[in-house]
């Protein structure tokens, strides 16, 4: 299969550069700009989206006096927070207080290198992509870990712990699940995983529907949703941080400038997980008119929609119930469905 | 009614008293070794270190099974206990057990064994008065810091010494009978006084072992703010009224000066018109919806986490409610709308105004209520955490004395705007909300219908207001300039609040300001049996009972 | 809000130079920079510089999480519905005083509670303020008279804003809040006030009756704060 060239490539031919000069310059232009896009989007999300999406839930109208629409105040916030007193309390393990906070955004952005953002914006198209996309977005745990365990602060660690186990017993169920997806694709490849499903499934009233897999499989779509929202811990999975519980979880010691890069972690984490998600259920940048990368940010944005709905609407669960569902419940039937899928897929093939 | 017949009512009652007094006197035999006459209930007088015979006595044997409250207070020449004793069948029986002790070695046995209720009574009458209580498993202060140096409430307190307060973690050693086999690893956790889901200063001092709380002790004071001080300082025709409003301030405000406008027109025998009874009896209900839905909206916090969409939706409901109660007393929280005798003034004019605004009200508060059932009650996943959590069986309920939307919760059937009418409420067709589940959940719902109960309530006294004539619109008796009681008259009396029975013990003096003002909050009672709810549950079970109760810090401290 | 659309003027000048003349005093140093030392007193670019960090200061603010009395009730009416203090970027309450702005204090501090709202004020890191609400946090309230409460939030924390009432309107906190960000826009910060009472170990205390008596219950280096209710306002 002939694939379109990654972004590195495009933008090093661009320049005229070739060889290893070229690798390098391309890369790291081309992951400048996909974190960039991609902080920008988390700019939008975490200071400003999520307050104007809480509040109309709730009824509420959220910041409208700073610039239009309160626009400006994902400005004042990130500088305010920049320029913060950065608090390091007594007894902290210093070199792990200090990394957790980078360990946590950075290992979401990881992920973003091979996602296909549309438009040829893809930084590495590996044979191992989806592989790859999962093992970094896990990184982030680690990072909680960290916080949890140097912040010398026992909600934080409870909420690190926490953390760790939502992670383990979700981290399978939604692998499992991918690797329905994986089944039918026949590649681990997320631009052959986005290529597969441009084919036509079926045509009604002249309208063609593609193969997306959450059309072929919505069980494994739903399914994968759910252990999702588990994986970036919203509600009703919100357990790491659980503010009325354990005060704010494993951030609970992070001040100023670290605080913004856990904060920003999680909204990355978020939006990793719906571009995941897009790639592999919703045919990743595909969609009708709009350029693809349009359409990959309305489909990550609906994500992130998604997790602010249930965080204003859905109670969080207990900690055993919530590890009790993903082990008893989330993991039986990602095998159902996976042992299901390679049976068809099996039969038809 | 009657509030004629109410009045007559009384010297009938206290008659009955007498020979219930007797009969008493009788059972407990050489136990009594004098006896005393409250204008509540016949007053037995106990050997101090007869307490605990006496007392299961009168459990076992006469019924009486609900310790209302624990007034500890000084005399020139004694100290004296006095346990409010009463049954949760029968709330009009009382009994008050009196218990002095002597000056220079004031130690009485302790209720405790027999009350469960008792333990934090006693450490408070031993905090604020100085009376010590032999057999006490935990006798120390529990409002006042631990360092602090002398009895607040005793005759010969000097306010202006300095005192020491320490900020040190309270040591809580995981206590023998919790501990596993073999040594389990168990972690101590300060939850509060500063905490998102204290519901104000509480400090819970919790001992988790992971998830799992294996020894829970609540820490309270941290809002103590000398209430019965200063009703000890106000007069009891203007003074004392304003602070009843910043007890329960979860806009409880009427309920609880009904409290004290009770206790106050029974001690000085005040009549009060019926037509100022009936906006009495709206304005409190009025009160009771706002304090549901705040209980429901801060429990949605602690279940969901944030503030989100339920939250909001319950203080949006409350704003209404906020509102009217507004348009009737002028304020939107510290009404200081009741007078003894009356109120202070008539419903606001334009009156119609008022009674749509009211029955708007009515009108929406079904959707409303139907909206939270979509979203909260019927929602499965607080339904698991809420359902078979934090229970609370009846029989441990009642030894806590806990009573209001936590003991209907649990079954048992008390309420006293029914068991011990006063206002207008025995004229008027409402029931009492029971719930058996005695868990999160049942709590959860006895609120809510609680709503729909006292909207049933608020609906027939706006049709009453609304067609009572004209000129016998009296909205206050006749009250003396002055009031002051006979010396050494002493009475207890209790109103349904919005947590509970909220009982008030005056004691006059014969001048015009109480010798001794005891306040029996509920929040008091119900949050002593957070440990019986949690321990061995899971930390966000603890956080949800705790919201379950729903506890008033300035309540509990007072 | 820029500081172009004030709504409510008052007399600032005065404040404005008490605050100047207290910064160049070093009476209080809260809005004086590192790099103002070193580039003089008022170059060009660091006024410009100082004033957008005044803007962005008083546009955004996190505030604590913090529920102490009946104020509390007003407090969470103003953050919710109708009221909806989040539209002036001033709404978002953060459980951890680690990442707050603002504390507003809402109620009657006792003897109890100093301490740790000392403590809770301490873990919030700079630049810091501090709504007092209620005539409880201005003088004790109602309940001044009482043997345990402390007359006063400006006791043991400064104090940037005062509201009155008991309990304040919403309106009224909003207008409080919209006070302290004009105020904070226009970079005048409070006076800091003399605290009488402080934490401080045990050790340090001069010996007097009551210290004496504790001695033997309160370790050396356990912190303690000590009223001296006879002096108290």
């Amino acid at each position: 299969m002939s694939l379109q060239a990654v972004l590195p490539d495009t933008i090093s031919g661009l320049l005229g550069l070739e060889g290893v000069l070229g690798d390098v310059v391309g890369g790291l232009v081309g992951a400048f700009l996909v974190a960039n896009i991609m902080l920008i989007m988390t700019a939008f999300a975490g200071p400003w989206a999520k307050r104007k999406i809480t509040a109309a839930f709730g009824d509420r109208i959220a910041v409208n006096r700073i610039g239009p629409f309160g626009l400006l105040t994902i400005v004042t916030d990130a500088v305010r927070l920049l320029s913060k007193e950065l608090i390091v309390p007594e007894g902290v393990d210093r070199p792990a207080w200090d990394l957790a906070p980078m360990v946590i955004p950075f290992s979401a952005l990881l992920g973003f290198a091979v996602i296909p953002m549309g438009n040829g914006i893809q930084l590495a198209d590996p044979e191992t992509g989806l592989a790859f996309a999962f093992a970094a977005a896990s990184i982030a745990s680690l990072g909680i870990v960290m916080t949890g365990y140097a912040s010398n602060n026992k909600f934080s660690l409870i909420g690190a712990l926490r953390a760790v186990a939502a992670n383990i017993a979700y981290e399978i169920p939604l692998v499992i699940t991918a690797a329905s997806v994986v089944i039918f694709a026949g590649s681990l490849r997320m631009s052959e995983i986005v290529a597969v499903q441009a084919e036509p499934l079926l045509s009604v009233a002249g309208v063609t529907i593609p193969t997306w897999f959450a059309f072929v499989n919505p069980f494994a779509f739903a399914l994968f949703v759910i252990a999702n929202l588990a994986e970036v811990g919203r509600n009703p999975f919100d357990i790491p941080e659980a503010p009325t519980e354990i005060v704010a979880g494993y951030q609970t010691e992070y001040s100023s400038v670290y605080f913004v890069l856990i904060y920003l972690g999680e909204f990355i984490h978020i939006f990793l997980g719906g571009a995941i998600a897009a790639t592999l259920f919703l045919g990743g940048p595909a969609g009708p008119v709009l350029p693809g990368f349009v359409w990959f940010t309305i489909k990550i944005w609906a994500f992130f929609l998604f997790t602010q709905w249930a965080r204003s609407a859905v109670p969080r669960l207990r900690v055993d119930q919530f590890l009790e569902i993903g082990w008893k419940g989330m993991l039986v039937l990602s095998f159902a469905n996976l042992v299901l899928t390679a049976i068809i897929v099996g039969v038809i093939a | 009614m009657s509030l004629e017949e109410q009045q007559s009512d009384e010297p009938a009652e206290l008659e009955s008293g007498v020979s219930r007094g007797d009969e008493l006197a009788d059972l407990l035999g050489d136990l009594v070794v004098g006896r005393e006459e409250h204008m509540n209930a016949p007053g037995l007088v106990i050997r101090p270190d007869e307490v605990q015979d006496a007392l299961f006595k009168l459990r076992d044997e006469a019924g009486f099974d609900h310790l209302s409250c624990v007034t500890a207070q000084e005399y020139e020449d004694r100290y004296e206990s006095i346990y409010h004793l009463t049954k949760f069948d029968d709330r009009t029986d009382e009994v008050s057990v009196v218990v002095p002790t002597s000056k220079d070695n004031p130690v009485s046995q302790s209720a405790e064994p027999v009350f469960r209720t008792a333990d934090w009574h006693e450490r408070e009458a031993y905090d604020l008065v100085g009376i010590q209580y032999e057999d006490h498993p935990d006798l120390r202060r529990i409002l006042l810091p631990d360092t602090w140096q002398g009895h607040p409430l005793g005759l010969d307190y000097d306010q202006d010494r300095p005192q020491i307060a320490t900020l040190r973690e309270h040591a809580n050693p995981l206590e023998e009978d919790h501990r596993a086999a073999g040594d389990s690893n168990t972690m101590y956790i300060n939850i509060g006084p500063h905490h998102p889901a204290t519901h104000g200063v509480l400090h819970v001092e919790t001992v988790v072992d992971g998830e799992q709380v294996v020894d829970l002790d609540a820490d309270i004071g941290y809002l103590h703010r000398c209430e019965e001080q200063m009703c000890q300082q106000g007069t009891y025709r203007h003074q004392i009224m304003p602070y009843p409003d910043r007890w329960d301030y979860i806009s409880a405000g009427l309920l609880n000066e009904w409290a004290y406008a009770r206790t106050a027109e029974d001690l000085a025998d005040i009549d009060v018109p019926e037509y100022a009874q009936i906006i009495r009896t709206m304005g409190a209900e009025l009160c009771r919806i706002a304090s549901h839905m705040i209980a429901l909206g801060t429990f949605a916090l602690d279940v969901y986490g944030d503030f989100t969409a339920i939250f909001m939706y319950a203080m949006r409901d409350r704003e209404i409610v906020q509102n009217i109660l507004e348009d009737l007393t002028g304020q939107r929280m510290m009404f200081n709308y009741f007078r003894l005798g009356g109120v202070v003034w008539d419903l606001p004019e334009p009156r119609e105004e008022f009674f749509e605004k009211v029955r708007d009200f009515l009108d929406g508060l079904p959707q409303a209520l139907e909206e939270y059932h979509d979203m909260i009650t019927s929602n499965e996943i607080l339904q698991a955490r809420t359902v078979g959590t934090g229970v609370l069986p009846p029989e441990v309920a009642k030894s806590y004395g806990a009573t209001g939307p936590v003991a209907r919760g649990s079954g048992i059937d008390y309420d006293l705007r029914r068991d011990d009418s006063y206002g207008y409420y025995d004229e008027l067709d409402w029931d009492v909300v029971v719930e058996d589940g005695c868990d999160n959940f049942s709590r959860l719902l006895v609120r809510m219908r609680e709503v729909e109960e006292s909207a049933k309530i608020i609906q027939q006294c706006v049709d009453l207001l609304e067609d009572w004539p004209e000129d016998e619109r009296n909205i206050q008796a006749n009250v003396p300039r002055t009031l002051k009681p006979e010396e050494d008259t002493e009475i207890y009396r209790a109103v349904e609040g919005a947590k509970g029975e909220l009982g008030i013990y005056i004691r006059a003096d014969g001048t015009d300001k109480p010798a001794r003002f005891k306040i029996r909050s509920p929040c008091f009672s119900n949050l002593q049996t957070l440990p019986e709810m949690s321990e061995g549950e899971y930390i966000p079970d603890m956080i949800a009972s705790l919201g379950s109760l729903d506890i008033v810090l300035g309540e509990v401290d007072r | 809000m820029s500081s172009e659309q004030k709504p409510f003027v008052t007399d600032d000048t005065q404040v404005q130079t008490e605050t100047r003349d207290a910064r160049m005093a070093g009476a209080d140093d809260r809005f004086n920079s590192k790099l103002r030392e070193a580039f003089g007193s008022s170059p060009f670019i660091l006024t410009k510089f100082d004033k957008f960090m005044n803007w962005v200061r008083g546009s955004s603010m996190f505030m604590l999480q913090f529920g102490i009395a009946c104020c509390s009730i007003e407090m969470m009416h103003t953050y919710a519905i109708k009221h909806d203090l989040d539209r002036f970027a001033a709404g978002v309450p953060r459980a951890s005083p680690r990442q707050a702005d603002v504390i507003i204090v809402p109620g009657t501090i006792v003897s109890k509670f100093a301490p740790r709202m000392k403590r809770v004020y301490d873990q919030m890191p700079e630049p810091k303020f501090v709504v007092g609400m209620g005539s409880c946090t201005i003088s004790g309230g109602p309940f001044q008279e009482g043997y345990n409460v402390i007359k006063g939030a400006e006791e043991v924390i400064p104090v940037d804003i005062h509201i009155p009432g008991c309990p304040p309107r919403p309106e009224a906190l909003i207008y409080g809040i919209a006070k302290l960000q004009e105020r904070i826009a226009n970079g005048e910060s409070s006076p800091v006030t003399v605290k009488p009472y402080e934490l401080e170990q045990f050790g340090d205390l001069e010996s007097d009756e009551i210290v004496d008596k504790l001695a033997a219950q309160i370790d050396e280096d356990d912190l303690v704060m000590r009223y001296n209710w006879a002096d108290s306002p």
